[in-house]
């Protein structure tokens, strides 16, 4: 069967696409609505509160980019291991890991300087990359899916971090540097962080602008360089890649490590770049703070496409920084989550929708129902 | 041409006469510049079996799956026994009683026969009970099949007829075959449409047989439309007419006696002849040695057993065999898709390692595969990629695919090798099933190998692109390039090759020269007699 669901217009495509979007976040918005009366809250403060907290209060935006930045990231690497075919979803394990190791080896060869700042994004995508190299290794090795050992290594490495978090010797900072806390990682120096140019009043770090230049990057990579086109014919096709000489092994546990390299770059950019939510220059536990999840969302709803990941990572970005705001409004804390959690579902339903349907559509056809 | 009339076949003469099962009027299917049905006017009646002949493209495929809902037409209208009916979803045509057997296998490999053949079923399942039903139709049309065989363990011939029993299981008054008999023997494909003829008869039910093989579609069916460049250019009655006149309605011309032959299955003794005498003088030193290979599957079921063979550059060797003996498993050994228990293959004395992604065709071995759709090409990857899927060398620069270079490689290819698409980024899957073969054909080719695997390399081809195949396969043995032509047609092999090694259990049962071959014999080394 050759792609039977295909047949329809590119147009009458785009129209579906647009109209399923418009009706799932409007259901959203209103089941969203109905809750809050539900609970005795007053929906247009929540609208407000939302705004306000992503884009519209001050320095708001510049908190949403904030977050952006490394969503986006994270989801550029998941592109790329999508692409090949594999199904990463430990992201969130790999920018912590990546992070810590940012930290460790940061203060470890560390000095003064803009150069080391360099020196502590590349460790970062290198604990990552060697994080996701464990499951390259598990499934390349050994055939254990790389979908339960990176989802293990998650709790594993979190585990890990921690320990480390314990011990001066490895990722503690010194006793007079660390106030009443007992697991945190000594505060980068000044020189050491990512620097925060100021927009229009709004604050960012620039890895926004990093981001955005490599989602062009890997937009380019994969569209237009040899190594691309070997990697998408693996993820479509393993069979022809095996016999075309684009060995799974080398470009599949390559593809794997890069995602977790990606993974770890954003987390020694939320390091170095500095929000408050990211643990302010230093490393404590629970520092991923769910921007691996999120960005393996972005990278889902995005289907795949470095560059639609851009406005998605925005929008993602956008409900973390509103709701937080929500609380203020006297709405329980919990309604707001489930209001967050709404509102990713609204944008995750359109793809499963037309993904169920069109798989649908080619199942009734395969499987001789007619 | 009686397209009018049935244009002209208004309400009151349907009252008049039964109408036909099948009416299709103006049906038009445009997709970007190409037109794949231009205005079909089409009556399929009840109790009759209709042929549909056309070349590669001619837009067959996209009429049938109009037919059940898979492609809506952008322009006419269909009824159902006279009535109008809207069919824009596979599921009204199964509510119609239309049921249709593909082009291309949609099965779930790691299942089993009956599995898959309830695939798709809701509400409670007795396995007992479709068992049965599987060996009832199995009895019936001659499709005999072990229900709880494995599918991913099954031939492509077995496999077609798990999709036969699939379709028949459900009884539909319209059946729509598209090219089922590709990978069916001969025999098996007249007793199939023997059985299906005394249904349509006894019960008054439709069948529409697409194929490429004229003496089938003669012997088969009752009515012929013949479709060119997406219209239906003639009908003919399978009773008035003959092959030659059909091949010149699809192709628009005459068509030389090669293609005829091949289509026909006859055979050209002289011609064979004279090959013969050519290939013993250019007898050199193999190029490819296969030294006692074995391999065995999952679960321990030996796939190649203590297999040898040589391969001379300039030769063609036909590996002539049933399905099913070890055929797949050679191609796939020489595609570096089967890691080798034991034995050895040799390019120019040179070992290669089996299994390594790729070193069989870095050694210069070119295959065709059997199932394209497997191992021969990306079908969500563009036709240009396609083209290029081995070496991406001639059409990069500093490791960045250069766009304009591939497009002025793949326009060439596309030229040279007529492959009707709208263009090189024309995704694979838009293309028709003889286009996408021609595609491998021409990447194959490009390769400039040294051996060249081809395995049932005329699958799907019609009957001037047949002709075109080997041409291209003789040329190429003439360039000097070690031919192996596995097919299970024992025409095309008789047709093609200098020597003849028979396959039989996973290894070479006997060989014999063009020059000498004994039909008879052949027979009984196809099945095991001869030791
Ligand atoms: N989904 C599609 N998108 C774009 N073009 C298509 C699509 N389906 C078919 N075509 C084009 O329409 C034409 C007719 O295709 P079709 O599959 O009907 O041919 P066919 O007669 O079945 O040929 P074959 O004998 O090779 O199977 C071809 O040129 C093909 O490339
Ligand atoms: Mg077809």
């Amino acid at each position: 069967m050759t792609a039977p669901f295909a047949t329809q217009t590119s147009q009458a495509r785009a129209g579906e696409w647009f109209v399923l979007y418009g009706l799932s976040v409007l259901g959203a918005l209103l089941l969203s609505a109905l809750l809050v009366e539900a609970t005795d809250g007053d929906w247009r403060p929540v609208v407000n509160a939302l705004l306000d907290g992503s884009v519209r209060g001050k320095g708001r935006w510049g908190e949403t980019l904030g977050a952006a930045g490394p969503l986006l990231i994270v989801a550029l690497g998941t592109v790329i291991s999508g692409r090949a075919g594999l199904v990463n979803i430990g992201q969130e394990g790999q920018l912590f890991v990546g992070a810590a190791f940012a930290t460790y080896l940061g203060f470890v060869i560390g000095g003064p300087g803009p150069l080391n700042v360099v020196l502590i994004l590349f460790f970062g995508a290198t604990g990552g990359a060697l994080w996701a190299g464990i499951a390259a290794l598990l499934r390349y090795w050994r055939g254990v899916p790389e979908v339960l050992s990176t989802l293990l290594l998650v709790t594993v490495g979190a585990q890990l971090v921690a320990y480390g978090l314990r011990y001066d010797w490895l990722l503690l900072a010194p006793e007079g540097d660390r106030g009443n806390r007992n697991q945190v990682s000594e505060q980068l120096a000044d020189d050491n962080r990512l620097p925060r140019p100021d927009l229009f009043g709004n604050e960012f770090p620039i890895t926004v602008y990093i981001a955005i230049s490599l989602a062009v990057v890997v937009s380019i990579v994969m569209a237009r360089s040899v190594w691309g086109f070997r990697i998408r014919m693996l993820g479509r096709n393993p069979r022809v890649a095996q016999v075309s000489g684009v060995s799974g092994t080398h470009y599949g546990a390559t593809a794997l490590m890069l995602s977790g390299g990606f993974a770890g770059l954003a987390g020694a950019c939320m390091l170095t770049g500095g929000a408050f939510a990211f643990g302010n220059y230093q490393l404590v536990p629970g520092f991923s703070a769910n921007i691996g999840w999120t960005g393996l969302l972005v990278a889902l709803v995005a289907r795949e496409k470095a560059l639609i990941a851009i406005p998605i990572a925005f929008v993602f970005a956008g409900l973390r920084t509103g709701s937080s705001f929500v609380g203020s409004t006297g709405v329980e804390g919990r309604v707001t989550d489930v209001i967050q959690g709404l509102l990713v579902l609204a944008l995750l339903v359109p793809p499963a929708v037309m993904f169920f349907r069109d798989r649908h559509r080619a199942r009734v056809a395969a499987m001789g129902r007619v | 041409m009686t397209g009018e009339e049935f244009v002209s076949a208004g309400a009151g003469e349907a009252l008049a006469s039964p109408a036909p099962a099948v009416r299709l009027s103006g049906i038009t299917k445009r997709f970007g510049s190409v037109v794949a049905c231009d205005e079909v006017d089409l009556a399929l009646e009840r109790g009759r079996i209709h042929g549909i002949l056309g070349e590669n493209g001619a837009g067959k495929s996209t009429l049938m799956k109009i037919l059940i809902g898979l492609v809506l037409p952008d322009a006419g209208s269909i009824s159902i026994d006279g009535v109008h009916q809207q069919i824009h979803d596979p599921l009204v045509a199964a509510d119609l009683g239309i049921g249709m057997v593909h082009q291309h296998f949609s099965l779930v490999e790691p299942l089993t026969v009956w599995e898959n053949v309830t695939l798709g079923e809701v509400g409670r399942l007795d396995p007992e009970s479709v068992r049965n039903r599987v060996g009832e139709i199995a009895e019936q049309y001659g499709l005999v099949i072990d229900p709880d065989a494995r599918v991913g363990d099954l031939t492509a011939g077995l496999r077609q007829r798990v999709e036969i029993i699939k379709c028949l299981r459900r009884d539909p008054s319209i059946v729509i075959f598209d090219e089922p008999t590709s990978v069916l023997t001969p025999e098996e494909s007249v007793q199939l449409f023997d059985s299906l003829r005394n249904v349509v008869a006894a019960e008054g039910r439709t069948v529409v047989l697409v194929s490429h093989k004229l003496d089938e579609v003669l012997h088969a069916t009752d009515d012929i439309a013949i479709m060119r460049q997406g219209s239906v250019v003639d009908r003919q009655s399978a009773a008035e007419t003959d092959a030659p006149s059909l091949a010149r309605a699809m192709v628009g011309r005459e068509v030389s006696l090669r293609s005829e032959r091949a289509a026909l299955g006859l055979l050209d003794d002289e011609l064979a002849a004279a090959r013969m005498n050519q290939a013993t003088m250019n007898r050199a030193d193999p190029i490819l040695r296969v030294r006692n290979v074995s391999a065995s599957g999952a679960g321990g079921v030996t796939l190649l057993n203590d297999l040898s063979l040589d391969l001379a550059p300039g030769e063609i060797v036909g590996i002539a065999g049933v399905e099913g003996n070890g055929q797949r498993h050679l191609s796939d050994l020489l595609s570096s898709l089967l890691p080798l228990a034991e034995g050895s293959v040799e390019m120019n004395g040179q070992t290669i390692p089996t299994g390594r992604s790729g070193a069989m065709a870095r050694a210069g071995i070119a295959v065709i595969p059997e199932d394209r759709h497997d191992s021969g090409i990306v079908l969500e990857m563009t036709v240009a990629e396609n083209l290029v899927l081995f070496d991406q060398s001639r059409v990069a620069r500093h490791r960045m695919l250069d766009r304009g270079e591939l497009d002025n490689f793949a326009r060439e290819v596309i030229k040279k090798f007529s492959i009707a698409c709208t263009g090189p980024d024309a995704p694979m899957w838009a293309l028709s099933g003889g286009n996408q073969q021609r595609v491998v054909l021409a990447r194959e080719l490009a390769k400039r190998p040294q051996v060249l695997v081809a395995a049932q390399p005329t699958r799907g081809l019609d009957v001037g692109a047949i002709e075109y195949m080997g041409e291209r396969l003789e040329e190429a043995a003439g360039d000097g390039v070690g031919v192996l032509l596995i097919s299970s047609e024992l025409e095309e092999i008789l047709d093609l090759s200098h020597r003849i090694l028979v396959m039989h259990s996973g290894r070479v049962a006997g060989e014999m020269g063009r020059a000498d071959v004994d039909i008879e014999r052949l027979g009984l080394l196809m099945g095991g007699a001869v030791a």
